[in-house]
């Protein structure tokens, strides 16, 4: 009908991931017979964290949004940026799901008018490197240049894993690490086979050092303009997408393993615990952990049970 | 009058031959820090991206002349004086109605910057935006005075387009 | 299409034609669309904004300007264009033949058109015209002609783009890029010597062998240049990006130490003119960047794929087609649009029609470097334009010919895969 609201949602991914499938097969189907779900991909409509000011600003009304995006708004966001603070994809619903999380729902849909939908599982970061020389704990990683997002928050990760974390933008990763610029990248593993890193690296470290998260957002204006059928049925909608893209990505993280050993790539596990311990001492004796709400760390690692 | 406005031209331009050798020895440190010394400064990247996005609309705002534009000049210099003389009319009443329109909309925009710090140096973003408005009230300034020249009748637009430019008070390049 | 979009476009090309600086022309149109879809006026500024501010890759522009400036103030590119009139200035047209043969030692070196084009392009020009041979719409013709080359020879941004879309393999991309950009280097060269015999243009002094290895010794500091970021890039000193500041350091070091031909006085200046010709070139590629935001509320690449699926082609009607599609469509937009937004609607179809995927990818990248150089919309000759003054109707003009010989080596490399092909097969591609 003509009075359809349009839910037009920006994000950097491509039509390709995970996360875009699942809001492709599930989300649009979910809403459409209230409202046209209009999807743009590559960041074609707005920049790669400018999003949720998009949204503030009353000019788009869905978006893909990272903790680290927040953070940059509201400082507490950090914790849930930080290594080893979640542990799984079900941790990650616990947590959002928590009351704990409350708080900074309500802020974020005070003073920027975006409303968090539920949380999608990007997977779990880890350490792809060149070279043969084996990971056992954060001293080994001495030396060596990690290549890590440019912001402040990832450089401090990449630090606390013991590496010399390097700046470099996306699209000049997979020539760095051709070119031994760096010795090598963090990602999920599925994204070591999407970029080809594969090619260009000799391991992969399974530290499992961050266990990464979007929010899918919604204007709180249009929310409020559902009626409570509607907003029911986009909740339902939002969930069976993230939770469609969880099943996917786990099934990719899973498959890739097996896949990068065939290319040739040595897969291990190094003692996780010694890198847990590091990080997080490097995280509460640091700024970040200032930011951070009062007995929200004992509370998520109580849901991790 | 016009030792003021000149004075404030070469301070301008001081302002950006600086920001960019500031750019330059920026990208220098970063390069020097990761692989003479083998560590990374978080800081630099957003450091220079400030630097580019000063230097493009300060650049813009105060130092380019009109020779300096990049502009598509197939039609405009097959006519004559008297008609490009129209045209330049034309744009500048069309630039000032653009911008004047945007003027207050975009404020709004680099206004809500303050509760968005950037990602590194915890800047509130909107004063590293702020200099988009300076960018904004130039345009609007000079393309203004443009048209105030022509309805005074004033005839020294020529093929140069001299008063384009406020503050420049040299005859153009 | 919407009637705010027609009147975006109606403005857009009207402001244009009448001169109004580019930059300016597309934000007005963008602030027409804007207000006549009642969306918030702000939009045109904050994509304008937010694309300066988020590009890292672009910052190898200003500072491969400061690159080029050093260069040419310090007597770099002198020793370096001396070594190369050596080479081929015994030719006739021999200095355009120079800077054919400069841009590919060059696109060795750098990943962007442009930053070759504002850097040793820019040189190459001032070199033709000291002569009185050249005319300023030829000079700067045959060096927008020669700086689309740069993104073919790896390192290559547009490739690192379309990878990124496409999930191709980047260092295949790469491999696929080197016959392509030395076919377009002899095209080119071929078309110049025609054109050189045909309006006699003379050749340089022919230089006599025994002086050969004086001038290469002088040209030695220059010539490494490109050896020393080739190392420094291959051998993981630097990123692409920092490769320019490298670049201009040592130009920096070579001018004032080696050459002491550099006054601090003239290093202001060096920077002062940069940081014009920087603002003047940013501005462009940030308004630019405000249409990806226009063309993408408007589904303009939807509408054009489904028109697509419906008319049921063959795989080579579907290449000449999408062929000719961009090359229209490069006429218009940027180039970095088309790839991250165009490209992709295309990439099913070519895969369901059995197109190779880094075929398809080096091909599409040599297309929409012919699109810098194409008005109404081209890149390099707004570069040129900017940094040299030339009017862009002159090189439309005297670039006819370089544009057809282009144009060859596209056909080409469309009805011959091999030709992008054959080197990542050596290198173990399996396609
Ligand atoms: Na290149
Ligand atoms: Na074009």
């Amino acid at each position: 009908a003509q009075d359809k609201i349009t839910l037009r949602l920006s994000s950097v991914n491509t039509e390709t991931d995970s996360r875009a499938i699942g809001l492709i097969e599930k989300f649009g189907p979910g809403v459409a017979e209230f409202a046209n779900f209009e999807p743009h991909w590559n960041g074609t409509l707005f920049k790669q964290g400018t999003e949720l000011e998009a949204i503030a600003r009353g000019n788009l009304e869905m978006s893909i949004a990272s903790a680290q995006e927040f953070s940059s708004f509201f400082p507490e966001f950090t914790i849930l940026t930080a290594g080893y603070v979640h542990q799984s994809a079900e941790h990650q619903i616990a947590v959002f799901n928590d009351p704990i999380m409350d708080p900074l729902k309500a802020k974020v849909e005070a003073e920027l008018g975006v409303k968090l939908l539920t949380v999608m599982y990007l997977g779990k970061r880890q350490i792809n490197l060149k070279g043969d020389k084996e990971i056992k704990t954060p001293a080994d990683m001495a030396g060596i240049k990690l290549r890590m997002p440019g912001t402040d928050a990832w450089q401090f990760l990449g630090s606390a894993l013991g590496a010399s974390p390097v700046p470099v933008a996306f699209p000049e990763l997979y020539t760095a690490l051709q070119t031994g610029a760096v010795d090598g990248q963090d990602n999920p593993l599925p994204s070591v086979i999407d970029s080809k890193f594969y090619e260009v690296t000799n391991q992969v470290v399974l530290t499992s050092h961050l266990v990464d998260l979007n929010y899918l957002t919604i204007s709180k204006a249009a929310w409020d303009a559902m009626t409570p059928e509607q907003q029911a049925a986009t909740q339902a909608a939002a969930d069976a997408a993230a939770e469609h893209a969880r099943q996917m990505q786990l099934q990719k993280e899973a498959d890739a393993v097996a896949f990068l050993e065939s290319q040739g790539l040595k897969v291990y596990e190094p003692d996780v615990a010694a890198f847990r311990d590091a990080v997080q001492a490097a995280y509460l004796a640091s700024d970040y952990a200032k930011d951070w709400p009062a007995g929200m760390l004992e509370r998520i690692n109580e849901l991790a049970k | 009058m016009d030792r003021i406005l000149k004075g404030l031209r070469h301070a301008a331009d001081a302002v950006a031959a600086g920001m960019l050798a500031a750019m330059f020895a920026i990208f220098l440190v970063q390069i020097a820090a990761r692989y003479v010394f083998s560590f990374s400064l978080g800081w630099t990247v957003e450091l220079s991206l400030s630097l580019w996005l000063w230097i493009v609309f300060w650049g813009s705002a105060f130092c380019l002349r009109p020779a300096d534009h990049i502009r598509f000049d197939v039609l405009y210099l097959s006519v004559q004086r008297p008609v490009q003389r129209v045209f330049s009319v034309i744009c500048a009443v069309a630039i000032v109605i653009a911008f004047v329109a945007a003027y207050l909309p975009t404020w709004d925009y680099v206004d809500f910057y303050k509760i968005k710090r950037s990602s590194t140096l915890r800047i509130p973003l909107n004063y590293v935006f702020i200099i988009y408005m300076a960018f904004m009230t130039m345009i609007i300034l000079r393309y203004s005075r443009m048209i105030v020249d022509f309805l005074r009748g004033k005839h020294d637009l020529e093929g140069k387009i001299t008063s384009y430019d406020l503050i420049d008070t040299e005859t153009g390049r | 299409m919407s009637l705010a979009f027609s009147v975006c476009l109606v403005v857009l090309c009207a402001a244009a034609a009448m001169g109004m600086p580019i930059a300016l022309a597309m934000i007005v149109s963008a602030v027409a669309y804007l207000a006549i879809s009642g969306q918030d006026l702000a939009l045109a500024s904050e994509q304008l904004i937010q694309s300066v501010y988020d590009s890292f890759v672009l910052l190898a522009v200003p500072l491969f300007i400061v690159a080029a400036n050093i260069m040419n103030a310090g007597a770099i590119s002198d020793r370096l264009l001396d070594f190369c009139k050596a080479m081929v200035g015994r030719f006739k047209g021999g200095l355009a033949q120079v800077d054919i043969l400069v841009s590919l030692i060059f696109s060795g070196m750098s990943g962007s058109a442009v930053a070759d084009a504002a850097g040793v392009g820019k040189i190459s020009i001032a070199m033709m015209l000291k002569t009185g041979h050249y005319t300023p719409g030829f000079a700067g013709a045959v060096v927008a002609a020669s700086a689309t080359i740069g993104p073919i020879i790896p390192p290559s941004i547009p490739m690192v783009l379309y990878a990124l879309v496409s999930d191709a393999s980047i260092g295949y991309l790469f491999l696929g890029g080197v016959i392509p950009g030395v076919l377009m280097t002899l095209v080119l060269m071929v078309m110049n010597s025609v054109i050189a015999h045909r309006r006699n243009i003379p050749a340089e002094e022919a230089v006599p062998l025994r002086r050969l290895p004086g001038i290469t010794l002088r040209a030695m500091p220059a010539l490494m240049m490109p050896v020393i970021l080739l190392a420094g890039i291959y051998g993981g000193a630097t990123t692409p990006t920092e490769a320019a500041a490298v670049a201009a350091l040592y130009a920096l070091l070579v001018s004032g130490l080696f050459y002491r031909s550099l006054s601090l006085r003239a290093l202001y200046d060096i920077f002062l003119d940069s940081s014009r010709s920087s603002a003047s070139v940013g501005l462009v590629i940030g308004s630019a960047l405000i249409f990806n935001y226009i063309v993408a509320t408007e589904n303009i690449p939807t509408a054009i794929s489904g028109a697509l699926v419906e008319m049921d082609l063959s795989r080579m009607e579907f290449l000449l087609l999408v062929n000719v599609m961009f090359l229209l469509l490069g006429c218009v937009l940027d180039a970095s649009t088309i790839i991250l937004v165009i490209i992709p609607l295309f990439l099913p179809t070519a895969a369901a029609l059995g197109v190779d995927p880094i075929h398809f990818g080096v091909m599409s990248v040599v297309n929409c470097m012919i699109g810098l150089i194409t008005p109404p919309y081209g890149m390099l000759l707004f570069v040129i334009n900017g940094v040299t003054g030339i009017a862009i109707k002159d090189m439309v003009k005297e670039g006819m010919p370089f544009l057809f010989a282009l144009l060859t080596a596209l056909v080409a490399l469309t009805l011959v895969p091999d030709l992008i092909l054959f080197l990542p097969r050596m290198f173990g591609y399996e396609g």
